[in-house]
């Protein structure tokens, strides 16, 4: 393994404010083939004790880092402008061959994420392992992203693990 | 506040019971549907021609689309925000043209200090029983 634990765990990996949007909500709704109409429909959320539109449960991975963010309330870049070191240590591992792929997701949900609200989102890499399986060498590099609330109660916690196998 | 309604009630629940299956077929249509609402533009997911430039028979699925539509099982039978836990393995590539159907069986039942929980095994599978994704969920229960 070229990489080195103690210089990746702990890296951030980087953080933004982030609007929930009802259009962007509605719309990853549709496409992950769900017509429930809590998603779509106000009326619908609140019969379902919703106070506004809620997200669907894997909408917080990339829909939530694409949509929402505008630079008006952007908080100081943690990766001092080198941005998301996830691209860079991919791009290293790419460079002994094999395959990358996207292994494992978590989701822990805290409470209900909905429309309206303004979210704090931080991502750290938390782990790097390596495993010998079948002959090959498995390289599985961990991400943590946390999205809080105004108070700065989480909301959801997801962790994002990429394997590397050659 | 929000008070999601728990749409499962606690005491009808037991080990082995399964939700009620969603089968769905992939379309390259409503993978490029995903990357747009999702943002991943990885071209391996909507670009058949650099696909199949990387070796590949066409594109294939985001495993993260995967994992929404087995969400959708979940919330149809919990009830939209009553998943508190949600973790996927993704054991194989999916490609457009398969059906994919969804298997949510009860593997444990708890009383916790922030409420009923249920928890689940979860799996995706083709229409040959290949599985494409395995994990688990906790759903809060009435």
């Amino acid at each position: 393994m070229s990489l080195n634990r103690d210089e990746v765990v702990g890296l951030p990996t980087g953080a933004s404010t982030v609007h929930v949007e009802r259009g962007p909500v509605s719309k990853f709704a549709r496409s992950v083939t769900d017509p429930n109409p809590v998603y779509h429909d106000l009326a619908a959320a609140r019969e379902a004790g919703f106070d506004s539109i809620p997200a669907p449960p894997t909408f917080t991975f990339s829909a939530a880092s694409h949509w929402g963010a505008f630079p008006e309330d952007q908080p100081e870049d943690p990766t001092g402008g080198a941005g998301n070191p996830m691209g860079r240590l991919m791009g290293d591992l790419r460079k002994e061959g094999g395959l990358i792929l996207h292994g494992e997701q978590e989701f822990v949900y805290h409470k209900p994420m909905q429309v309206g609200e303004t979210l704090r989102r931080e991502g750290k890499i938390v782990d790097l392992y390596t495993k010998e399986a079948k002959g090959k060498t498995m390289t599985f590099l961990v991400t943590e992203t946390v999205f809080k609330d105004d108070a700065g109660d989480p909301v959801v916690t997801e962790r994002f693990n990429l394997i590397h196998r050659r | 506040m929000a008070k999601p309604i728990a749409k499962l009630r606690y005491d009808d629940l037991s080990e082995g019971d399964e939700a009620p299956a969603l089968s769905h077929e992939l379309t390259r249509s409503g993978l490029v549907a995903y990357a747009g609402a999702s943002g991943d533009m990885n071209p391996m997911h909507h670009d058949e021609v650099q696909a199949k430039a990387a070796g590949l028979p066409s594109v294939f699925g985001h495993g993260m689309l995967s994992m929404g539509i087995l969400g959708r099982a979940l919330t149809d039978w919990a009830g939209v925000g009553n998943l508190t836990e949600y973790r996927a393995r993704f054991t194989k590539q999916t490609w457009p043209g398969e059906t994919l159907s969804t298997r949510i069986v009860v593997t444990g039942k708890s009383q916790t200090e922030e409420g009923k929980r249920v928890s689940v095994d979860v799996t995706l599978c083709n229409q040959d029983g290949e599985v494409k994704l395995a994990g688990t969920a906790t759903v809060a229960v009435a």
